[in-house]
């Protein structure tokens, strides 16, 4: 539905992306990650033809955006980062401007503009001036902007950004839900968003995809299996000196106390061997009791902040 | 174009600078009428339209302060450059809606007019020549405005680049008289304009030899006119001053002539102008 190829784009002699590709299938939500500055703004604003590329091609639904923008544009609603409203005008206003310039036919306005209102919630404050309206209420009404027309694909650049904790609930049950009949691509910086509402994410860091998978794929990619949390009833230091004793252990770290009594620590293995079991004999041999065992989960946290600080070094594909 | 055009005209009311725009126009127009044309008991009004010029200098500015640059600066441009409208509707919607109400402010001067026919006997033909001359140098003024709007997205900038400008336009024709017209300021003249067209190819492109060739061609051009007609340089300074001179072209209209010449010289200007700021606004998106 959307095909990235090689796009490159440069703002004199800053490279904002550098030789990107990627597709996104129809009905695919795809999450684009990355930190301030990484290029994903600028990628989206270039996916919908705001800014052009320096070098390479968008197609959308195999329409090229360079030759044939009107109609690569009917096929995409859009929400930039700020939400491009007219504070002058009432909700019903603006978005019969936007049916307008999205050409709607005209007797199919207003059924579409009660519906649109409707699943994103702003039908109590449609006479209301856009420049009154809370945060939360003008981000949904940027929503409700992008899915005049209905079309294909949808873009939002951070769409929850500045909500309250319902709000943001509420936005991502409601791309959920709009995502079982578009295509999706939704920016984000909060993790925990992209790997809840995504099918699958692309990272990237410096102009540049560092990493792109299912969430599941990514945590297999920097499985750290060889990490294990354990809780030991005793001494701290009577514990670390019987877990250096071991020989296949790399690094032992302190996780802190949460009951009194007892330490946490991660212990890391060499390699990828497996040292649960050496581990619980040992320790038990020694009298110490382990109150709790298990191996380390990786969240897309730490793949996002592993694969944006190892990026440089060629980081994870 | 026309959800653009009505959305812009609509946004004049709603922010004050139509009513500003408008009210400043009619308040000037009255003041000037009343003036030259009640208390002198006199019936020629074109002199009044003539007047008017004056007033364009400070209120076209406000009315296209912010055609281009607001949209930017509040990222409502995205909504349109994503939309699938072409730019040229965009900018042409958007110049229509501030023309639109600058003939709203001239179609309500007609009264002033139908006032002094009441009292006495006006030349219909020379006003309305008169007006279509008004006409046609306030919209010429507005595709400048509209111009430099979408150079900035600071509209105080906008606001005072165009009030410079037309400030220029307007004492163009003061200028021109003090100009040098020997053979060698002319000379010198266009040797500056070769300069400033090479660096304007230098920074546009960044090469090198594009600019170096341009440089090359025009003094090339300019040593080969001078070799074959020297004459051509005598009082060059003056003819392109007053090529550029909008002004001295609606004196004619003013005078009561309907001057086709004048009427395509503006009308080109305004494609021109609009057709610069389609590229700006497109060149833009390209950097």
């Amino acid at each position: 539905m959307i095909e990235i190829e090689n796009v490159t784009k440069r703002y004199g002699d800053q490279v904002a992306l550098d030789g990107i590709s990627f597709t996104v299938e129809k009905g695919e939500i795809l999450g684009f990650l990355g930190p301030n500055g990484a290029g994903k703004s600028t990628a989206m604003n270039i996916l919908t033809g705001y800014i052009s590329t320096s070098e390479g091609n968008v197609r959308i639904d195999g329409i090229d955006m360079l030759k044939n923008p009107e109609a690569a544009k009917r096929k995409i609603g859009y929400l930039p980062e700020i939400p491009p409203l007219y504070l002058d005008m009432t909700v019903e206003e603006y978005l019969k401007f936007v049916h307008k310039i999205k050409k709607v036919k005209s007797d199919a306005i207003e059924p579409s503009m009660i519906r649109i209102m409707s699943l994103v919630k702003i039908s109590d404050v449609r006479k209301r001036l856009i420049k009154n309206l809370s945060k939360g209420y003008k981000q949904r009404v940027g929503l409700a902007q992008a899915l005049v027309g209905d079309p294909e694909v949808l873009i939002l650049d951070e769409p929850t950004v500045g909500l309250d904790p319902k709000q943001i609930i509420e936005i991502r049950n409601l791309i959920q839900q709009i995502g079982k009949k578009h295509t999706i691509m939704l920016s984000s910086h909060i993790l925990s968003e992209v790997s809840a509402i995504c099918h699958r994410v692309i990272i990237i860091n410096k102009g540049k995809i560092v990493a792109s998978g299912t969430p599941e794929e990514l945590s297999k990619k920097v499985n750290n299996s060889n990490k294990i949390l354990l809780r030991v009833k005793g001494a701290k230091q009577d514990i670390y000196k019987k877990i250096r004793e071991m020989e296949d252990v790399e690094l032992v770290k302190d996780q802190g106390v949460h009951e009194p009594g007892t330490v946490d620590l991660l212990v890391e293995a060499k390699d990828d061997i497996d040292i649960r079991e050496t581990l619980f004999l040992s320790l038990s041999r020694a009298g110490f009791v382990i109150l709790m065992m298990k191996g380390k989960d990786i969240d897309l946290e730490e793949i996002f902040l592993e694969v944006t600080t190892t990026s440089n070094k060629g980081g994870i594909q | 174009m026309l959800a653009v055009f009505l959305k812009e005209f609509r946004s004049y009311f709603t922010s004050a600078i139509g009513y500003i725009f408008i009210g400043t126009f009619l308040l000037i127009t009255g003041i000037f009428f009343t003036m030259y044309n009640l208390l002198s008991s006199s019936p020629a009004y074109n002199g009044t339209l003539q007047s008017l010029i004056i007033i364009f200098l400070f209120i076209i500015p406000i009315l296209t302060m912010k055609i281009m640059s607001e949209e930017t600066k509040n990222k409502t441009d995205q909504l349109l450059f994503t939309s699938p409208l072409k730019i040229s509707d965009i900018v042409l919607g958007k110049y229509f809606a501030a023309l639109a109400i600058f003939t709203i402010s001239l179609l309500i001067t007609v009264l002033y007019p139908l006032i002094l026919s009441k009292f006495g006997t006006v030349s219909v033909s020379e006003i309305f020549t008169g007006y279509i001359g008004i006409f046609l140098l306030g919209a010429t003024l507005i595709s400048l405005g509209l111009f430099v709007s979408s150079l900035t997205e600071n509209q105080v900038t906008s606001a005072v680049i165009s009030f410079s400008v037309l400030l220029f336009i307007f004492l163009m024709d003061n200028i021109q008289r003090a100009l040098p017209s020997t053979r060698n300021s002319s000379i010198i003249f266009v040797l500056i304009v070769v300069v400033i067209f090479t660096l304007f190819v230098y920074f546009s492109t960044k090469n090198l030899i594009a600019a170096l060739i341009t440089l090359v061609v025009g003094l090339i051009l300019t040593v080969s006119v001078y070799l074959l007609k020297k004459e051509a340089f005598d009082g060059l300074l003056q003819k392109v001053f007053d090529w550029f001179s909008l002004i001295k072209r609606y004196n004619l209209f003013s005078q009561g002539v309907l001057s086709l010449n004048s009427a395509v010289y503006y009308l080109s200007f305004i494609a021109a102008f609009v057709f610069l700021t389609i590229r700006m606004v497109d060149k833009r998106r390209w950097s």
